[in-house]
């Protein structure tokens, strides 16, 4: 009895699958429905009407405007984050007084919910009393406080740029693990023929980073992608919905609006395009298995 | 006298690093520095206190009902976190040990589930646990972190699993054991690490999600921590900040410190779990 449940990989595997496939498909296949029929306020579905609430969105200037930030603030983060984090992995890499103490502190907001971190920064950002304006303005950097966050011009660049520091821990692990698997011969070798320090990174440290640049890329896009609560949390999309991005125009049309057809013909399509994220992701890793 | 090559090095290291190690430091300055100010300086925008209120502390947990949010807090978490590892467990057993038709398709479904975050299924949630009957109850929050957990959990396991030497088991089989003993004997005892690690991360995980908490929970006595933190904050017209601040602070350090010292873990089961 007890050996065939142990031996029988159905049975291991049901307990899981049926708790993670009710709360996870069931509500896609809720969503599904839902985008493909006319649902009043209330969420009562009334008519079928095919693809009326796609095309409701496509026409929609809030959409337009949320899917080009988003595009932004994933491009914004992704780059900016891989950008800073591959001279300081390689900085990490090496050997230096205090190299543990400075690992820990570049992975502490990584340590942080989302949340409590963005609710900080909406306090540090403050135009009267935040700390930032005064730091600044004591640096002489500038000398009239700034509204950080009241502002489209610096609110959205603000919130890239919060993300950015959040996204850079993560990146810069994946780094780590990737510079540490170039041998250590490689770069004797180099030094040997007289390569100098730009010719070893370009010749040596990029290409053979590159597939953990792939895979750095594909997993922080979707991330980012998914990312609600700096935004929510520091402007819930405003000011007058400068800020709103896929996640959050989501929320506002299915729990502010209450148009629940066009939230799910959104999550949708939102589904699809990670879905397309994730694709590139398993044939990046495959690739790099192989190689 | 010249500097030695690893002095040098430290050095210009250091200043690489200053201004990203500045900017990572900054907010907790500013939480820090504001958690401790007396109440009628917070607004005036100075960096020290004139002196530390540590009774802020104190004052912070009845004014901000933080006892009733991080009681919650911890059922949520830990409740679904052990029904994520019981059901993940055998199933990550499974799909480390045995090759079964429809193992692909499990994989696949996990690695989706995984890269969806539940802000994209939140309108099919909030039908569900409608449904369930379940609103602004904390068990609606439990089951949809319980079940997001077994994603990930199953993900990580699996790949630490798979690198426990099945000859092991197999010796035990020989000399006798049922598959039952070798399990308890041999295989639990190898893979226990790996579990407490998965069941911290699953437990963080849930202590810190957002999006579906403030969907579900609707009432202050239901409120997770974050959800609690967000409404002294959001839409007021007078924020007590430096009672937000010590909440904020006294909410994530804990939590901080365990996921600074089991970070490693996780990038080596995400990576691993990412070329199996």
């Amino acid at each position: 009895m007890k050996r065939s449940l142990l031996v029988n990989p159905y049975v291991l595997v049901a307990p899981g699958f049926i708790l993670a496939a009710l709360i996870i498909l069931w509500p896609l296949a809720e969503i599904a429905n839902i985008a493909v029929h006319d649902v009043n306020r209330f969420g009562v579905l009334r008519g079928y009407v095919g693809l009326e609430n796609f095309r409701v969105i496509f026409a929609d200037p809030e959409f337009l405007g949320a899917l080009r930030r988003t595009a932004i603030w994933v491009f914004g983060i992704v780059a900016g984050s891989i950008l800073i984090s591959i001279p300081v992995a390689m900085i990490l890499n090496g050997d230096f007084y205090g190299r543990g103490l400075a690992r820990v502190i570049i992975m502490l907001p990584w340590a942080i919910s989302l949340t409590m971190t963005a609710i900080v920064w909406a306090w540090a950002l403050n135009g009267e009393s935040g700390m930032l304006n005064s730091g600044l303005r004591a640096l002489g950097i500038i000398d009239r406080n700034v509204q950080w966050l009241a502002q489209a011009s610096t609110a959205f660049p603000m919130q890239i740029l919060i993300g950015i520091l959040v996204t850079i821990p993560f990146t810069i692990t994946i780094f780590l693990g990737g510079l540490s698997s170039i041998p250590d011969d490689l770069y004797e070798a180099a030094q040997l023929e007289g390569a100098n320090g730009w010719q070893v990174f370009r010749e040596i440290t990029l290409p053979l980073l590159k597939p953990f640049v792939n895979i750095a890329v594909v997993m922080n896009t979707i991330y980012v992608f998914n990312s609600f609560p700096i935004i929510w949390v520091t402007t819930q999309g405003g000011p007058a919905k400068s800020t709103d991005i896929l996640v959050t125009y989501l929320y506002k049309l299915g729990f502010q609006y209450g148009r629940l057809d066009d939230a799910s013909a959104l999550s949708i399509l939102m589904f699809v395009l990670l879905l397309a994220f994730t694709l590139l992701y398993v044939r990046l890793a495959m690739r790099e298995e192989k190689a | 006298m010249r500097m030695s090559r690893k002095m040098r090095r430290t050095v210009l290291s250091w200043i690489a690093l200053a201004p990203l190690v500045i900017a990572v430091l900054f907010p907790f300055a500013v939480m820090i520095l504001t958690a401790l100010k007396p109440a009628g300086e917070v607004l005036r925008p100075t960096w020290v206190p004139s002196e530390f209120r540590w009774q802020n502390f104190i004052t912070m947990w009845g004014a901000t009902n933080f006892g009733t949010a991080l009681w919650n807090s911890v059922y949520v978490a830990t409740l679904s976190t052990i029904i994520a590892l019981v059901a993940a467990i055998p199933a990550a057993y499974a799909m480390s040990r045995y090759r079964f038709a429809g193992k692909g398709a499990f994989q696949q479904f996990l690695l989706v589930s995984q890269m969806l975050s539940p802000i994209v299924l939140v309108i099919g949630l909030f039908r569900l646990v409608v449904w369930l009957g379940l609103v602004d109850s904390t068990n609606s929050v439990v089951i949809v972190y319980a079940a997001f957990g077994i994603a990930f959990s199953v993900w990580m396991l699996q790949s630490y699993f798979a690198t426990i030497p099945r000859d092991l088991e197999e010796a035990a089989w020989i000399e006798g054991a049922t598959p039952w003993q070798a399990l308890v004997r041999v295989f639990l005892p190898l893979a226990l690490p790996a579990m407490v690690v998965t069941a911290l991360f699953t437990f963080i995980n849930s202590w810190n999600e957002f999006v579906i908490a403030l969907t579900m929970l609707r009432t202050q006595d239901s409120y997770t921590l974050p959800i609690q933190v967000f409404s002294l904050v959001a839409g007021r017209y007078t924020v007590e900040w430096h009672h937000v601040m010590a909440a904020t602070f006294v909410a994530t350090i804990p939590v901080a410190v365990i996921f600074a010292w089991l970070q490693r873990y996780l990038v080596r089961g995400l990576a691993l779990g990412a070329v199996k």
